[in-house]
């Protein structure tokens, strides 16, 4: 059910996103144009129209990444919480799926936006100096970084793309949790849910900042120096030390918006 | 075994009792008139067999099962207001009830929109409001479900239409199934009903079949309605 409910999840985001792209596309040829030389003629229309054009590509940059945040918000609320709350809600789903196939979907189209958003800078530089500029000082700068810290750029560039993505999924689910435990309330449903969201957020910072301060000098720091200096830990093993901390501590992170939200929906769940 | 039944159902919102200690057992091939005024408690009941409220306490049962995943495949509900995607094109609704729903007969739902004229290429948002309340009862009584719930299923639409909505659901149930249809406007349901089920202030007044109601209080549904609930 979870496959269907993807296929369908696509179809209702893919008609407002997919266009979206094919925007972005065609505004990165037209700043090419602009950038390849209407920037520098003596025509004042061809100098107009080339700054509208690169206007428009950035523009479509902002759009198409607001819009990859709106959708991802706007399907949660109007699809489960809202009139056609009653259609999905009564599918035979599981509030589990029903809550992955939006995250999921949300996270693809976070994902793609990036790939689109870096395609279209392609696009944009192409055939100018620049691009191959830009493509040196990223090969150099991996080049160095495998060399001195032997293999493990690879594996930071893999760690740091997967805290990526995981901070993409717990930031839908901040937005899903706040969304839930706002529509739980019998009046001013969105009023709540704003408030919930800064709710939410404010109590993660003050979390945050307590663990910071009285992780500090405590018992489990020591333990930690203790480790570096007994077993010569290399500062790169403790860069990849870090970053599975951050992962894990995102997966929990996301883990309690995943149960907040699944539980609101499946318990207090409230149309009207 | 009975499709729907309640036992000491009561929910709250807040303070305010919506349904208080509802007892009651819906049969298999009955069409059940759900019937009270407005605010009595009939679109809470539905929704609670839906599974889109909890109960503060008591128990309902769709098919001997708690409301959830298991009895959404059993039962097939048309909410009060419209609520289909209106994005979709008719095909593509048909394609999603068809996708979720094993006894949605799409042959049935096609013959009936081929019936009305409804283009399956037409998106819902360019139909008018009565238009999309048709689309939204022929997916609902396409499927061969177990329980059929609907939720005033004649409120706010003309004579003819509402002629049309009642022979659609009399000509589409399966005979082994039960219907509960919520509404105020009795006298024109009335002539569909099997039993009915008053309930005013979140309480059972009464349930009956209309047939004992006429043999025995030697009245019409709609007459004892007025008597009830007069104000």
């Amino acid at each position: 059910m979870l496959r269907k409910l993807l296929k369908h999840e696509f179809r209702a985001t893919g008609r407002i996103m997919l266009p979206l792209y094919l925007i972005l596309l065609a505004t990165s040829i037209g700043a090419n144009f602009s950038t390849r030389g209407l920037l520098e003629t003596d025509l004042k229309v061809l100098d107009l129209l080339g700054g509208l054009l690169v206007m428009a590509f950035a523009v479509a940059i902002i759009a198409v990444c607001v819009m990859s945040m709106v959708v991802m918000v706007q399907r949660f609320y109007k699809n489960l919480l809202q009139d056609e709350g009653y259609v999905m809600m009564t599918l035979p789903v599981s509030v589990h799926q029903q809550v992955w196939s939006k995250l999921i979907v949300s996270a693809v189209w976070f994902a793609l936006t990036i790939v689109m958003v870096c395609l279209a800078g392609l696009i944009m530089a192409v055939d100018i100096d620049i691009l191959e500029g830009i493509g040196e000082v990223f090969h150099e700068i991996f080049q160095h970084v495998t060399a001195y810290y032997a293999l493990n750029g690879t594996a930071i560039a893999a760690e740091f793309l997967v805290v990526c993505f995981l901070g993409c999924c717990a930031m839908c689910l901040h937005f899903y949790t706040a969304l839930a435990i706002g529509h739980s309330f019998s009046g001013h449903k969105m009023a709540w849910s704003v408030a919930w969201y800064f709710i939410i957020q404010f109590a993660v910072q003050f979390v945050g900042g307590m663990l910071v301060v009285l992780l500090d000098e405590s018992w489990l720091h020591h333990l930690l120096l203790g480790w570096t200096d007994s077993w010569k830990i290399s500062g790169m093993a403790a860069v990849h030390f870090g970053m599975c901390v951050l992962i894990v501590g995102e997966l929990v992170y996301g883990a309690v918006f995943y149960l907040l939200t699944t539980y609101f929906l499946k318990r207090r769940l409230n149309l009207e | 075994m009975a499709v729907l039944e309640c036992k000491a159902l009561t929910k709250n919102y807040g303070h305010t009792a919506a349904l208080d200690g509802v007892d009651f057992i819906i049969e298999p091939g009955r069409i059940v008139g759900l019937l009270g005024p407005n605010g009595s408690g009939k679109t809470t009941l539905i929704k609670l067999a839906n599974g889109l409220l909890t109960p503060t306490s008591g128990e309902i049962l769709v098919c001997g099962i708690a409301p959830g995943k298991e009895s959404h495949a059993l039962v097939s509900y048309l909410p009060e207001r419209t609520s289909i995607p209106t994005w979709m094109t008719t095909n593509q609704l048909l394609d999603f009830y068809q996708d979720f729903y094993a006894d949605f007969r799409r042959d049935a739902a096609e013959e009936m929109l081929q019936h009305l004229n409804i283009q399956p290429k037409q998106q819902i948002k360019q139909m008018s409001k009565g238009t999309r309340e048709k689309v939204q009862l022929i997916v609902t009584m396409s499927r061969a479900a177990k329980l059929y719930l609907l939720d005033e299923p004649i409120g706010g639409v003309d004579p003819a239409t509402r002629d049309y909505i009642l022979s659609t659901i009399i000509g589409n149930y399966d005979p082994e199934a039960a219907v509960v249809i919520s509404t105020h406007l009795i006298s024109d349901v009335e002539k569909v009903l099997d039993d009915v089920i008053f309930i005013n202030q979140g309480r059972v007044m009464l349930q009956s079949s209309v047939d004992q109601i006429r043999e025995e209080k030697g009245m019409s549904v709609d007459e004892l309605f007025r008597e009830v609930f007069k104000c």
